[in-house]
């Protein structure tokens, strides 16, 4: 019961921690560029 | 239904990961940490699950992950030179077949540490991953915790889930454990950042696990977790803003309870300074002198599980008062294969000088990297960079309780230290990475273009604090 209990809490709670980075775009990058579409590179003279 | 629901657990995290591949690096932690494989019955201990996150971990880094700061740190190398070392030993080692079983696992831990802090290139990746370890290693420690409470615990019969009580689930490494993680947690409380601050569920969930902690040694009346505290004690006197206050109330809360303390508890402390007569102590002492010298021998160590081939003999004394009288009884007691019981005997016995000098230069440079970080970001305002200062500074209190833990417990390749040491050698980068945008100055160009160049970069933007 004990086991269950204490299991069942942190799992929870680790499954909380995942969801709230999911939604981080500073996870990966903390210049505040992640997310956005790079610029397509041009061509020489255009 | 357990093996269920850790499938399930898993396979969430998995689908999660596919968007941010670094929950493959978490997913390692947690089943490293936890090892839920050992709390499963049916289906989940039949697969490598370790092998199988430690892959999806690495490849995700490989294709995809940001490889443009990867560069090999002092401490990364040393532990990379202590792999191959350990490689070595196995090949000759006096058991080979025990000492394959452990390089199995140790090979592991020291391969992830060497990875861990390519995959730590944000703030909040240093805080995720310590999120993760304290939260998995919080599984163990909330189950200590309660059945402490309920049952009051006791030397070797505290039921931590599992009934091979090896790694993490040992009594002393978790003591050690629980108490290391305190000043992370603290850290947490000041400035995390997963969970925004203040919250009262937080602070709730915080301050409850540290007295779960706190707990921890009490149940398992491992010696070595009250040692950890009274140094992770001693430690945060350096910090508080008043330490006399502070040790005033650290003073009448313990003997507030100490009534409260089971009496198996304060009497098994009480042979911390009665050791002749306890013979876990003795024991010890005769394997520390019997390492010592196989080591003048053996220089380069025996391999893993050297200590198999050992045969000691010591005396014990035991004391019983009758009235006024003492009466002192001396007995010899003659064991063999007893393990190193410290973990600077256990490298020395088997690795060797070479191996020990390797481990021990590996985390004493923790340690002197970890105060230079601290003293260098403690001036800082909370949004320019004082959590740096303030996560060092919880890393080393950490480092230092295990170093102390093992004097006397063997635990030198214990996995969840080593990523507590991949952590340090992120957080040393990131700070030294900080250092230099700031210290760079184009050297021509008005103030305009100084402000332009001195934009904040990768790591300084300020966070949420």
């Amino acid at each position: 019961m004990i086991d269950t209990l204490s299991l069942a809490l942190t799992h929870g709670l680790l499954l909380l921690i995942a969801w709230r980075l999911f939604s981080r775009d500073d996870l990966d990058d903390e210049t505040g560029n992640a997310g956005k579409p790079k610029p397509k590179p041009r061509r020489w003279g255009r | 239904m357990r093996d269920f629901a850790f499938i399930g657990f898993l396979l969430v995290l998995f689908w999660f990961a596919l968007r941010r591949p670094f929950l493959f690096v978490l997913s390692y932690v947690y089943v490293d940490t936890l090892q839920p494989q050992r709390l499963s019955y049916l289906l989940f201990n039949k697969v490598p699950v370790s092998l199988i996150c430690f892959g999806l971990a690495f490849a995700s880094w490989l294709f995809v992950g940001d490889k443009s700061e990867t560069k090999m740190s002092p401490r990364q190398w040393m532990m990379t030179a202590l792999l191959c070392y350990c490689w070595m030993t196995t090949q000759s080692a006096d058991f080979p077949t025990e000492a394959a079983l452990k390089w199995g696992w140790v090979w592991k831990s020291l391969i992830f540490a060497v990875f861990l802090p390519f995959t730590l290139n944000t703030r909040l990746r240093m805080e995720a991953l310590a999120m993760f370890m304290i939260v998995s290693a919080s599984s163990i420690i909330i189950v200590g915790g309660i059945k402490t409470l309920v049952t009051g615990g006791g030397y070797g019969s505290l039921n931590l889930m599992v009934t091979n009580n090896s790694g993490i689930y040992e009594s002393s490494t978790i003591s050690m454990v629980a108490i290391a993680i305190i000043p992370i947690i603290m850290f947490f409380l000041k400035h995390g950042t997963i969970f925004p601050l203040p919250d009262w569920r937080v602070k709730l969930f915080c301050y409850a696990l540290i007295f779960a902690c706190i707990l921890i040694p009490i149940g398992t009346q491992a010696r070595t977790g009250l040692i950890c505290a009274a140094v992770i004690f001693v430690m945060s006197l350096r910090h508080a803003k008043r330490p006399f206050l502070f040790l005033s109330l650290a003073l009448v809360l313990g003997l507030v309870s100490l009534p409260l303390l089971p009496k198996s508890f304060t009497a098994r402390m009480g042979t911390i300074n009665n050791y002749q007569a306890d013979s876990s102590a003795s024991t010890r002492i005769a394997v520390w002198k019997w390492t010592w010298a196989f080591a003048q021998d053996h220089p380069f160590g025996g391999g893993f599980e050297a200590y198999r081939q050992n045969k000691i003999h010591y005396e014990a004394k035991n004391t019983t008062e009758t009235g006024s009288s003492v009466d002192v009884q001396q007995t010899t007691i003659v064991d063999a294969g007893r393990a190193f019981h410290s973990s600077y005997f256990e490298m020395l016995g088997e690795q060797g000088y070479p191996g020990f000098l390797l481990w021990i230069t590996i985390h004493l440079l923790g340690l002197w990297r970890m105060e230079k970080v601290y003293r260098r970001f403690k001036m800082r305002a909370p949004k320019d960079g004082l959590w740096i200062s303030d996560l060092a500074s919880a890393l080393q209190k950490a480092h230092v309780c295990y170093l102390i833990g093992s004097l006397f417990v063997g635990m030198a390749f214990q996995s969840f230290v080593y990523m507590l040491v991949g952590i340090q050698i992120a957080v040393d980068v990131y700070a030294s990475r900080i250092l230099d945008q700031e210290s760079w100055r184009p050297m021509r160009g008005g103030t305009a273009k100084v402000e332009q160049w001195n934009k904040p970069k990768r790591g300084l933007t300020p966070q949420p604090e």
